[in-house]
């Protein structure tokens, strides 16, 4: 059969697919409806049919006609309410407008096949005879290969091509032709497939008519399915813009040919700017016209979940949300196979029994929820049923039984850990394989396609509540934001969407922060440990260093990280490169000036990236831009090189590659159970680490004068502000500010302190404080720095009303302010008030002793000056032990304890828990002095009966409870 | 009777995917039995180590001398690099090591044979670049074994001119990917 004219068939494909799509929807709805019959959809369904009719008796398609006109008449029944539509009925016209798609697909061909299998039951229905099962009808079609196999090899062909096999990953030839020649074999296999697609297993999508309407004119049954070749509506207005942008550019191009010949290099910016502002609008257009609604995916699994849940016998409800959020078409179509998956292992493994269902007070009937909406520039698209949810423990168990993990991995893991255990390649949790989700194709392969997208998936499950994986993906692929970096002198780059920090460890800090593990490197960031690879390592190229002095990169020859050691000695190293890296002093070891660790190129540079759950750092040699590249594939020869994702063209026309992160991790053998064991092991080492030091304060260090450095404690501080010397307003010898919407009174350290004036600054800091229940301000000037120091305070030598004492910092002396002193010797009237509250609570005729443990004298003093003020006796201890010995001593006498934490010989921690065990003390009250209040602490504490917690040197909020339980007692 | 249908149909599907595979080796081997006689075809000649070799001009798209590359860590051997041609990401493959001649002496100033392969362009890395020769297909022999070090199985076969043997290159051959 000829067909004359290639535009209209083009158009009643094209048409009657998208017929077609709203069909299998409808069709869904109407039997819902059941015997409710809903005539406005029941009509939409016909007029579909008929217009399928119509087209294709005017384009002399007799088959599709034929069965078109069976289906027309049972949906004239349907309408006309002599025919109830029952699931039976339904199925039959589904898979009817099943094979419709197939022929219309096929248009050449389609003449050829043979319909009775369909027309059948469709006739049966129509004149009143029909009365089979459904199950059986539903098995019907595909006994008959006739049907496919008369038509000319292309139509199993076809058939494959707009999908992507779910386990197929890579589409090269060689396997495509395979898979054809497979599905044409008239044996068990095509049936099996076949079956698969009654059961609604449709591996090709019936709503993408786009990727679809090209292949009748597919004459070539080898060429491997080309996606370019399919087309695309877009809107005219967006065409419109397109076209609008292009003229625009043709424009500007004609400019800068101008102004390049005439040399004015004003305009050639001009230009310039104008070019990038067209070619971004451009870009931007032309995006648009790739988005889709995601609702053509979502669109098909209301069937899917429908013949699923009827051939399990389960009652199942599919909720969609958001059908109308755009993604990439390229990104549409590869998440097809994943999101089916995934809702298959909803309905299969999620939603229980209706039977079991009932048994724990659940509805019978389950609910599935696809979802989708975007969030911070990416689409999250979640799956999520009520049943019965994952069983970390079980999961755990299983991995362990399974060899994939140890039991003392599973035993350090936390719940989201255990669940996303199901990631891991090998993972099945089905217990019996079935036919519906046990076909081989784990949560690992799901997870692997997500990545390859440069996806996120995570799971949330709670034991019997239910399950929610969530998956994010970027908008578009086409065009990505990345972080470009260097290695061995060539750029990579690193898909924004995987990174999360960039970081980078000064040469000082390399030995101190970075650690190793048996054969792993990890560093320290914020309390938690990170796994370390090295992406010369991993590609297998030289390691090498970035030389910022010569601008070279030369050969790494260090075997370890923090074996890392810097050409040049600090002795003739400029005062300005050790300026350029935080200098290695910071956490007051004594540095030897013969140590050569210390020059610029010896920092770490590293880029902490996140592939799903595991995050780790990459270590390259330099840090360069973040740009916008455009991904290129890679040449079939590159395939095997797992680490890349493609390649970008640079601004300078040369080539960089694009890193696929998730790739390293496996190829450098990381995964995330191996980087929490290992992460584990070093956080023990860590935490014995610290406490062997001594405690550490953090300080926030500023300045007055030029000259002389000051520091207060930096969790006094409420928060610091910039203004300018003109905010500042003095009244009456007091210097005020407006400070959310009422007056900040502002303090200097010279007001009390005989230190050099503030300098003449027209920018200043407000380092805001709360003492005595109202804040004030202390005037300071930049730069300020907040840093972590051991708590060597001399608190003699500079000590003076309003100083505490001196630290030294980098090499320079810093002065520690006592801001509550100041306050108090400068507005004495805020602490009337709560001085009377004081006596009011301490009236008893001995005056209470409080037993203070602390190793640093500084801080022993400065609490001992605080309780001896107010009257309070005080017994001084140096380390927990000696505290011990001592309320031995003193016993009853003693009414509380003000213990440190980090102390030699016995920590605050043990103190505590000797002390409770003690019958005769449980209810000492015992207050913890704290450098590092970390939430870990303080459960800690309150574990072993420390009663509160309080930061060091936060005079007010320590009298405060001091005070409170001190009245209690008495 | 449906039975042989279904064999017909497949067959109709493979022949053509057998010839798109071998479409090189069909068309130089077959020649004789397929088309008229006659069949003359001009060959670009270039030189792989001190082999003359040869392939239909009309397969190349260009040929260029070596430009800025960069190199893919972890790549098989015989990948040079990738280069950017005009928007085109090339992938460079060095014909010495792919042919078993040894790595071509980039400081020679070698050329670069961009063929249009599918899955993209590919570069063929080749020591210098010789004559047109226009071919007659029909006088085409069958390829030694071994032909200066390179294995036979990559030629289509010999031509002989009156003062050399060009070896007829199976590009399909030398570009698939052996695992």
């Amino acid at each position: 059969m000829e067909i004359e004219d290639d535009e209209i068939l083009q158009g009643f494909i094209e048409e009657s697919l998208e017929h077609l799509a709203d069909i299998e929807n409808d069709l869904l709805a109407v039997e819902e409806g059941g015997a409710n019959i809903d005539e406005d959809l029941v009509n939409k369904v016909f007029r579909a049919a008929h217009s399928i009719k119509g087209g294709a008796g005017f384009m002399g398609l007799t088959t599709i006609q034929d069965l078109s006109h069976a289906a027309e008449n049972v949906l004239g029944m349907i309408r006309s309410k002599k025919l109830i539509p029952t699931p039976e009925i339904i199925n039959v016209l589904l898979i009817a407008a099943d094979q419709l798609q197939s022929l219309i697909e096929d248009v050449q061909n389609s003449n050829a096949v043979d319909i009775s299998s369909h027309l059948t039951p469709l006739n049966a229905i129509a004149d009143g005879t029909f009365s089979q099962p459904a199950d059986e009808k539903q098995s019907r079609p595909q006994r008959e290969p006739a049907a496919v196999a008369e038509a000319p090899a292309k139509v199993p062909a076809e058939k494959k091509t707009a999908p992507k096999p779910l386990l197929t990953l890579d589409e090269e030839d060689e396997t495509f032709i395979e898979e054809v020649e497979d599905s044409l074999l008239p044996d068990d296999e095509f049936e099996a497939e076949t079956e698969a697609q009654a059961m609604g297993d449709q591996s090709f999508s019936a709503i993408e008519p786009a990727a679809l309407n090209n292949l009748p004119s597919g004459k070539s049954p080898q060429a491997p399915p080309a996606k370019a070749e399919a087309s695309l509506r877009v809107h005219v207005s967006l065409l419109d813009s397109l076209m609008n942008l292009a003229g625009e550019l043709v424009l500007s191009r004609n400019q800068l040919l101008q102004t390049i010949g005439s040399d004015d290099l004003r305009n050639a910016e001009a230009v310039g700017q104008r070019i990038d502002l067209i070619t971004s609008e451009l870009q931007e257009a032309i995006m648009l016209t790739r988005m889709q609604p995601i609702g053509n995916v979502f669109s098909k699994f209301p069937r899917v979940v429908r013949d699923l849940s009827k051939k399990l016998k389960k009652k199942i409800d599919l909720t969609i949300v958001g059908k109308d959020v755009e993604l990439d078409k390229t990104i549409i179509e590869a998440i097809n196979d994943p999101l089916t998956h995934l809702v298959r292992n909803s309905v299969d493994h999620g939603i229980e029994m209706p039977a079991e269902r009932r048994k724990i007070g659940k509805a019978e009937t389950g609910l599935v929820v696809l979802k989708a909406y975007h969030e911070a520039g990416q689409v999250v698209i979640e799956i999520s049923d009520d049943g019965k949810g994952l069983d970390g423990d079980a999961l755990a168990a299983s991995a362990v039984s399974k060899g994939l993990l140890s039991s003392e991995q599973a035993q350090i893991m936390s719940d989201k850990e255990k669940v996303n255990l199901i990631f891991l390649p090998g993972f099945s949790t089905a217990k019996e394989v079935t036919d519906v989700s046990g076909r081989g194709v784990g949560m690992d392969v799901v997870k692997t396609n997500l990545d390859q997208l440069g996806g996120n998936v995570d799971i949330i499950s709670e034991k019997g509540s239910g399950t929610t994986i969530s998956i994010k993906l970027p908008l578009t692929l086409a065009i990505i934001p990345c972080q470009i970096i260097e290695t061995a002198g060539e750029r990579y780059a690193i898909p924004q969407v995987n990174l999360e920090e960039l970081l980078r460890i000064p040469a000082g800090q390399v030995k101190d922060r970075v650690e190793r593990v048996g054969d792993a490197e990890v560093v320290r960031l914020r309390g938690v440990l990170l796994p370390l690879i090295r992406l010369a390592d991993v590609i297998g190229i030289k390691r090498t260093y970035y030389d910022r002095g010569t601008d070279e990169v030369k050969p790494d020859r260090r075997e370890k990280i923090f074996d890392r050691r810097g050409k040049d000695s600090p002795l003739f190293n400029s005062d300005e490169e050790s300026r350029n890296d935080t200098p290695p002093s910071r956490n007051d070891r004594p540095r030897s000036v013969l140590d050569r660790r210390f020059a610029a190129s010896s920092a770490l540079n590293i880029v902490v990236v996140s592939t799903g759950s595991m995050k780790y750092g990459l270590i390259v040699d330099r840090l360069q831009d973040s740009e916008e590249i455009v991904i290129k594939p890679l040449g079939r020869h590159l395939q095997q090189c797992k680490g890349y994702a493609g390649a970008t063209i640079m601004g300078d026309g040369r080539i960089a590659l694009i890193l696929d992160v998730s790739n390293l991790a496996r190829m450098a053998h990381l995964t995330s159970v191996d980087g929490s064991d290992r992460a584990s092991e070093v956080a023990r080492a860590a935490e014995a680490a610290i406490k062997a030091i001594k405690d550490k304060q953090s300080l926030l260090i500023f300045k007055n004068s030029e000259v002389e450095h000051f520091a207060v404690p930096l969790n006094q501080v409420e928060r610091i502000e910039k203004i300018k010397r003109s905010d500042i307003e003095e009244f009456g010898g007091r210097r005020v500010m407006k400070y959310r919407g009422g007056s900040l009174s502002l303090i200097r350290v010279d007001d009390l302190a005989m230190v050099q004036p503030i300098a003449d600054h027209d920018s200043l800091l407000v380092i805001v404080f709360t003492i005595a229940k109202r804040s004030v301000g202390l005037l300071a000037v930049g730069p300020i720095d907040a840093l972590e120091v051991s708590a060597d305070i001399d608190d003699t030598t500079l000590s003076q009303p309003g100083i505490m004492g001196s630290i030294i910092i980098d090499n320079q002396t810093t002065m520690l302010v006592n801001v509550f002193e100041m306050v108090q010797t400068l507005f004495p009237h805020w602490f009337l008030e709560q001085e009377k509250f004081e006596l009011a609570n301490v009236e008893t005729d001995v005056l209470p002793t409080i037993l203070i443990a602390e190793d640093s004298k500084f801080f022993r003093n400065q609490v001992k000056g605080y309780m001896t003020e107010v009257g309070y006796n005080v017994i001084e201890a140096e380390d927990g032990l000696e505290g011990w010995h001592k309320l031995m001593e003193h016993g009853d006498e003693i009414s509380m304890l003000v213990t440190d934490i980090e102390m030699p010989n016995m920590n605050g921690f043990e103190l505590t828990q000797k002390i409770r065990s003690d019958r005769k003390y449980s209810d000492l009250p015992i207050i913890a002095l704290t450098t590092l209040a970390s939430a870990e602490d303080v459960a800690r504490g309150k574990a072993v009966g420390v009663n509160e917690y309080h930061i060091k040197l936060d005079k007010e909020r320590l009298m405060v409870s001091v005070h409170d339980y001190i009245k209690r007692r008495h | 009777m449906h039975k042989s249908l279904e064999e017909a149909g497949a067959k109709t599907l493979l022949e053509p995917c057998g010839n798109m595979k071998h479409s090189n080796g069909m068309d130089m081997t077959d020649t004789s039995s397929r088309t008229d006689s006659k069949k003359i075809v001009e060959l670009a000649t270039f030189y792989i180590g001190d082999a003359l070799c040869g392939m239909d001009i009309l397969k190349i798209q260009e040929i260029n001398k070596l430009m800025q590359m960069t190199k893919v860590p972890q790549a098989p051997e015989y990948v040079l690099g990738i280069l950017n041609l005009r928007g085109q990401i090339v992938t460079i493959i060095d014909l010495g090591r792919k042919l078993g001649l040894g790595e071509t002496d980039i400081t020679q100033d070698p050329r670069n044979i961009i063929v249009n392969s599918t899955g993209g362009h590919v570069g063929l890395l080749v020591r210098k670049i010789s004559d047109v020769v226009s071919a007659d297909m029909d006088k085409k022999e069958s390829a030694p074994a071994n032909m200066r070090g390179i294995q036979g199985e990559y030629f289509n076969g010999v031509y002989k001119t009156e003062t050399n043997l060009i070896g007829i290159l199976n590009v399909d051959k030398v570009l698939s990917i052996e695992d």
